[in-house]
């Protein structure tokens, strides 16, 4: 596996170092980043929103992984079905920077779940449709498509291939906080929560268990991290709109009581091996009828999502 | 001539920010491999400055979500030009959960792993021994649910 993440690590170290002396070239030419969508630019919507280095280090920095939910899904011996993810022949309509983030992380926890389930022949519709979006919002130099394609033709690459795609999206993000377009990187994160919120909810209705039950009604406390990110943003209407949607999951979740039994953690250390086994458990109290309602209501504004 | 001059210090700027994008994706790559067969989910690339002495270490913090019924692996790694050895350790709220090094015994880790049950915000902490300067990568990972 590391042979090969060398080896990409190298053509992407190429591909930055054109990337950066054509920007060095360019950046006498262009004149500012105009868009004809009658959106707010990243630059204005940005503009007043300085993150101190000690509210940074706050930030919650895993908001949503594109992979989690999946293993999750796989550990619980759930199977593969296609019917959970998000068709990409919708990508070409998706023309605003809104549109593009928020579906590049739909795509992005999509494909996280057809990796975990080693479905490679769809995987290649989903890294180009991935790629298309991350040009379209220029972070599409942290994803290597070419080495993902390569990778996602053998079955025996997946180690490499789950590593490369989790690390591009991250490289992605960081970048996008890194040159304040955080805009764009809480969307990408938005629609890798609601696609993974979804998975786990439409499985929940075919193979219901308590530990998916819980895992659900968890995410009342990722909700609150997220909504509080989006809120900076609720002037332009594409975000206020989508703050609605997500307000409705909020109501919903607001029902949801967590409670934590306090416990010590110990440190358990075997074959030179140390694990921290912690003590202290969150106990979710969801009923039936509230798992009910959001399950319907993630299935509503997913599905407006990305129907956009 | 000045031309040249002005295009040769644009490329070496521009060449030592590529050489340390690569060294920095080396070392996250090799990290992520030695934390052995699990599932890559984050990282954390800190650079610290030598600390000032009898003042407390410099450290780096990330705030991250964990979930119930999984376990998560931490990993640490110090870049080879690194002064300093790097640490990483879990906190939730005041509480340090696990460390890569257990200063009672002076014993260090690759990794750790953490079972955890309390879904909710915790804190990582990577600094260096002795407040020594240093680069290091840290990594997230999942190994299973519980």
């Amino acid at each position: 596996m590391l042979n090969k993440i060398k080896l990409w690590i190298m053509r992407k170290a190429i591909v930055y170092l054109l990337v950066l002396l054509a920007a060095a070239a360019g950046s006498c030419k262009s004149g500012g980043q105009g868009k004809d969508s009658g959106e707010i630019p990243d630059s204005v919507l940005n503009q007043g929103i300085e993150i101190s280095e000690d509210v940074m280090q706050d930030i919650v920095q895993n908001i949503s992984s594109p992979v989690e939910m999946a293993a999750m899904i796989k550990d619980l011996g759930v199977p593969y079905s296609n019917r959970y993810i998000s068709p990409t022949d919708r990508v070409g309509n998706l023309t605003t920077s809104f549109q593009q983030a928020l579906n590049l992380g739909i795509y992005a926890a999509d494909l996280g779940y057809l990796n975990m389930n080693n479905k490679t022949s769809a995987v290649i519709d989903y890294l180009t449709s991935i790629k298309s979006l991350s040009d379209a919002i220029k972070v599409g130099q942290f994803f290597d498509f070419t080495t993902l394609k390569r990778l996602a033709t053998n079955s025996k690459n997946l180690d490499s291939l789950m590593y490369i795609s989790v690390h591009s999206f991250n490289e992605m993000d960081k970048y996008l906080h890194a040159n304040n377009r955080t805009n764009l990187s809480a969307l990408m994160v938005t629609g890798v929560w609601i696609e993974g919120l979804y998975l786990g909810t439409q499985v929940y209705k075919i193979t219901p268990s308590q530990m998916l039950a819980e895992r659900i009604g968890e995410q009342k406390l990722t909700l609150d991290q997220l909504m509080l990110i989006l809120e900076n943003y609720k002037q332009d209407k594409q975000y206020a709109k989508l703050l609605d949607d997500l307000q409705l999951l909020k109501d919903l979740f607001k029902t949801v009581n967590i409670r934590i039994e306090k416990g010590e953690p110990e440190m358990i250390e075997e074959n030179g091996m140390l694990t921290i086994v912690q003590n202290d458990k969150s106990i979710v109290e969801i009923s039936p009828e509230q798992l009910t309602a959001i399950i319907a209501t993630t299935e509503q504004v997913r599905n407006s999502l990305i129907s956009l | 001539m000045k031309k040249f001059i002005l295009i040769l210090a644009v490329f070496t700027f521009v060449c030592s920010d590529f050489l340390q994008a690569q060294d920095v994706s080396q070392l996250t790559a090799q990290c992520a491999a030695n934390a052995g067969d699990v599932m890559y989910l984050k990282d954390f690339v800190v650079k610290l400055d030598q600390g000032t002495p009898g003042g407390a270490p410099p450290t780096a913090r990330f705030a991250l979500l964990l979930s119930k019924n999984v376990v998560y692996r931490f990993s640490i790694c110090s870049a080879p030009n690194s002064e300093g050895e790097a640490v990483l350790q879990l906190f939730d709220m005041n509480t340090l959960l696990g460390s890569t090094f257990i200063t009672a015994t002076g014993k260090d880790f690759p990794f750790f792993d953490f079972k955890c049950q309390k879904t909710g915000v915790y804190h990582v902490f990577i600094s260096f021994k002795e407040g020594k300067a240093g680069d290091g990568v840290g990594i997230m990972s999942y190994v299973k649910k519980l």
